[in-house]
């Protein structure tokens, strides 16, 4: 009996450790990456946003445009942060397939001394990029819509394509990585179609954003 | 019969054994790197300085207020989006901050402690924007908040935390400076907080916290 009580007690202790050290506590599901291989090296994958659905939050600058719009529950930033055009925005990331992956966060700042886009891409299965950009000129989508017959306060269905990164833009680029994307190089395009925008000024359409990358020297 | 319930006590006993190794186990025990030298020092306040808060489902804690806006697709129940302000020295909003955060598969109880993937985009208006990478050991702080919630334990807060364990080679952040004339920059920078309360009804707790960076010329400018 002494045996027996002595063996069960190892058997818990080392059981609960061994559950401490090789259980995965921490692993995030995965779906299968959406990437092809480019032809001159490389691979290449697209992330894919949907609008409305995929907007989480968004707080900036009124100078912004209707991108600066904040969303239910999300509180302004205060107006220290507002003297300068400043956008902040979070969505949800989709896979070429639709597939809802990981998050995403963009600030763009049009200020003359710190203007740019910086992208942070989340797959909690294969790590983060940083991409950045020079950024889009301030409200370049309202104008664009504007263009298109778009008016403030009314609803608005259409197309309106704007690519705020064109393709095979150099200074938009894959700037750093963890995990899976550690060590890549690489450059990105940011298309941005809007089929419709509310009469709230809620946006209607996709972001697409292309990644090519290589492994960095 | 009377075997099996002394081996029943036995495993109830070593489990309790192993589990208690777990709680107090010094390997868990994050061993911060110094803030010391930091280029900014921004600070922030929770919940007053949030400006918006999306958790995944499988992260919100047994118990708390439902909520709508949670994210509930598989692939990210497991992550948090955070955006808060922070001050400067002299308590003005200095910065954006937006944290995505997701459990880390390095989480391990044993040996690591609960770790979290934490990306910041960091943005000061008319200077730019840094790109920080952090891995968190949020395992102190679980250890102290949750008997608190679910047990009813005396709080002996206010309680300081410096979680951040890496990845930088002495357990700092590592810092990518993305716009502006944090263009080409690299540094680290070390988190700390400071919990300020416990509210076991929500299941949610109030802090200050602070993040130091740090901040040189890029390795490549710098020929390394």
């Amino acid at each position: 009996m002494k045996f027996t009580f002595l063996f069960a007690l190892l058997l818990g202790f080392g059981g609960v450790l061994a559950a401490g050290h090789f259980v995965p506590w921490g692993a995030q599901v995965r779906l299968p990456s959406q990437t092809r291989v480019v032809a001159n090296g490389g691979r290449s994958e697209r992330f894919v946003i949907r609008l409305p659905v995929d907007r989480v939050a968004a707080a900036g600058a009124k100078s912004a445009g209707l991108r600066a719009e904040t969303t239910a529950g999300a509180r302004a930033l205060p107006p220290e942060l507002t003297a300068e055009p400043l956008l902040v925005e979070h969505y949800k990331l989709r896979d070429a397939a639709g597939n809802v992956v990981g998050l995403a966060a963009r600030h763009w700042s049009g200020d003359a001394r710190a203007a740019g886009t910086a992208w942070s891409l989340m797959i909690p299965s294969r790590g983060a990029m940083l991409l950045t950009a020079p950024g889009e000129a301030r409200g370049a989508l309202d104008a664009a819509l504007r263009n298109s017959g778009y008016s403030p306060g009314s609803a608005w269905t259409g197309e309106v394509r704007v690519a705020f990164a064109p393709g095979g833009a150099d200074t938009a680029v894959v700037a750093a990585g963890s995990d899976e994307f550690a060590g890549l190089d690489g450059r990105y395009s940011e298309l941005w179609t809007i089929t419709g925008v509310s009469e709230t000024g809620e946006l209607r359409g996709t972001i697409e954003i292309d990644t090519i990358t290589r492994r960095g020297s | 019969m009377k075997y099996a319930i002394v081996a029943l006590l036995g495993l109830l006993l070593g489990a309790a054994a192993g589990g208690a190794v777990i709680y107090y186990n010094p390997f868990t025990q994050p061993s911060p790197p110094s803030a010391d030298g930091a280029d900014h020092a921004l600070h922030y306040d929770l919940p007053g300085e949030v400006l918006s808060f999306t958790p995944g489902s499988d992260v919100v804690p047994p118990g708390t207020p439902k909520r709508d806006d949670v994210f509930w697709e598989e692939t990210i129940g497991r992550t948090a989006l955070l955006s808060l302000v922070l001050e400067d020295a002299h308590d003005k909003p200095a910065a954006v901050a937006s944290r995505l955060l997701a459990v880390s598969s390095r989480t391990d109880l044993l040996l690591a402690g609960v770790r979290v993937n934490d990306y910041w985009l960091l943005t000061i208006p008319g200077e730019g924007t840094l790109f920080l990478r952090a891995e968190t050991n949020v395992w102190p702080f679980l250890k102290e908040t949750l008997p608190v919630w679910y047990f009813g334990r005396h709080w002996k807060g206010p309680t300081d935390y410096r979680p951040t364990a890496g990845p930088g080679a002495d357990g700092s952040a590592l810092v990518v400076g993305a716009t502006g004339r944090f263009a080409g920059l690299e540094g680290s920078a070390v988190e700390k907080y400071r919990i300020t309360d416990l509210d076991p009804a929500s299941r949610s707790a109030a802090a200050t916290g602070e993040i130091d960076l740090k901040l040189a010329s890029s390795r490549v400018a710098a020929g390394q």
